[in-house]
């Protein structure tokens, strides 16, 4: 005659009086866990130097040590009248600089900025940044969080 | 590993002169060049610029600079980026040369007549090095230099909007003390790597 192994029928038994036996759930549902965000970290920044209405670059690596991806979508700045994400590239021996909307942050991962590369484009700066000199940049991401990246001023 | 745009955006362009510097080992025993060897080399093309009148210092033909070698780039001054990288490079190189740098000239021609005076070329390329000449061209002299030298250089982004960019050559061309287009030099070859080239020309 055919037998259940015992093993199947704790588990049934066991399973049966989960289903079936009176809740021991509170009422109120218990908050979610938060969703997991990017952690970001920014070092070796710094910007050159240059004169009061001119335009200059700032360069950093961004660091994402969490599990999860995020995207960076702007920058901001009290140093210049604008701030833009740029991107200097090569094209059939042509260089040409394009801004970027967003850049992607991946998991696990860092980004470099870096001369003719990715950069952080100050226009009509509102200050001249002499050797020694901190200019700060706050950079935005899609997940809500800012970033304040405060960078060194280099001589060309 | 560290995600590096630039080396996404530069891969072909990597894989061709790992292509060239291969073919030139295997060609032969010499040492290979940081820069493109331009080879057979010929005689650089026509640049002639007049200047700002009452400064002879930014009329420049560069015919005039036979007998130096001549490092010469064609960028603008609202560059933030790529034309300061490089005039950097090209005063660590300098600084690499010592004395060798003697006979050898620094050229920095602006492509954006709109915005640059010869003056405020002049004045920009000193910032790198009190030695750097630099010169912008009128329209005119612009359009017969790009067309001489078969490169490209124009506005991007809205021209009536003053904070336009100008798409320019990347490289550094190097002309030797006979006047001859020797070297083209790619962005990212650091001042050591720009200083054993252009030794190797004088």
């Amino acid at each position: 005659m055919k037998t259940w192994p015992k093993t199947f029928v704790a588990c049934a038994s066991a399973l049966a009086i989960a289903a079936c036996g009176p809740s021991a759930e509170p009422e109120v549902q218990p908050a979610p866990p938060p969703a997991p965000t990017s952690i970001l970290s920014v070092r070796d920044a710094w910007a050159r130097a240059a004169d009061s209405g001119a335009m200059t670059a700032v360069y950093f690596t961004v660091e994402n040590t969490a599990a999860v991806s995020d995207t960076m979508s702007g920058v901001r700045t009290d140093a210049a009248e604008e701030a833009g994400l740029h991107m200097s590239m090569q094209s059939n021996g042509t260089m040409h600089m394009a801004p970027l909307r967003t850049l992607p942050m991946p998991a696990a991962d860092s980004v470099l900025f870096r001369p003719m590369g990715a950069h952080v484009m100050l226009t009509r700066l509102t200050r001249a940044l002499a050797e020694g000199d901190t200019v700060q940049v706050t950079l935005e991401f899609v997940s809500g969080q800012s970033l304040d990246v405060r960078a060194g001023v280099r001589t060309p | 590993m560290a995600s590096d745009y630039l080396a996404l955006m530069h891969r072909s362009s990597l894989v061709l002169l790992a292509s060239i510097a291969t073919l030139a080992l295997t060609g032969c025993s010499e040492k290979p060049w940081h820069g493109i060897a331009l080879d057979p080399a010929s005689a650089a093309p026509p640049l002639t610029v007049a200047g700002a009148l009452g400064l002879p210092a930014t009329r420049f033909v560069l015919a005039d600079l036979k007998g130096s070698v001549v490092l010469l780039y064609f960028g603008y001054t609202h560059c933030p980026d790529v034309c300061p990288t490089t005039l950097s490079d090209w005063a660590r190189a300098k600084r690499a040369l010592g004395a060798d740098t003697a006979g050898v000239r620094y050229v920095f021609m602006s492509v954006d007549p709109q915005r640059d005076t010869p003056e405020l070329a002049a004045a920009y390329a000193k910032q790198f090095d009190a030695s750097f000449v630099g010169t912008a061209p009128s329209e005119t002299e612009l359009t017969m230099f790009l067309r001489d030298w078969g490169i490209a250089a124009y506005p991007e982004g809205d021209p009536r909007n003053n904070d336009y960019s100008v798409a320019h050559p990347a490289h550094t061309f190097v002309v030797d003390s006979e006047g001859r287009l020797r070297l083209m030099i790619p962005p990212g070859v650091r001042g050591e790597d720009l200083a054993e080239d252009v030794r190797r020309l004088r």
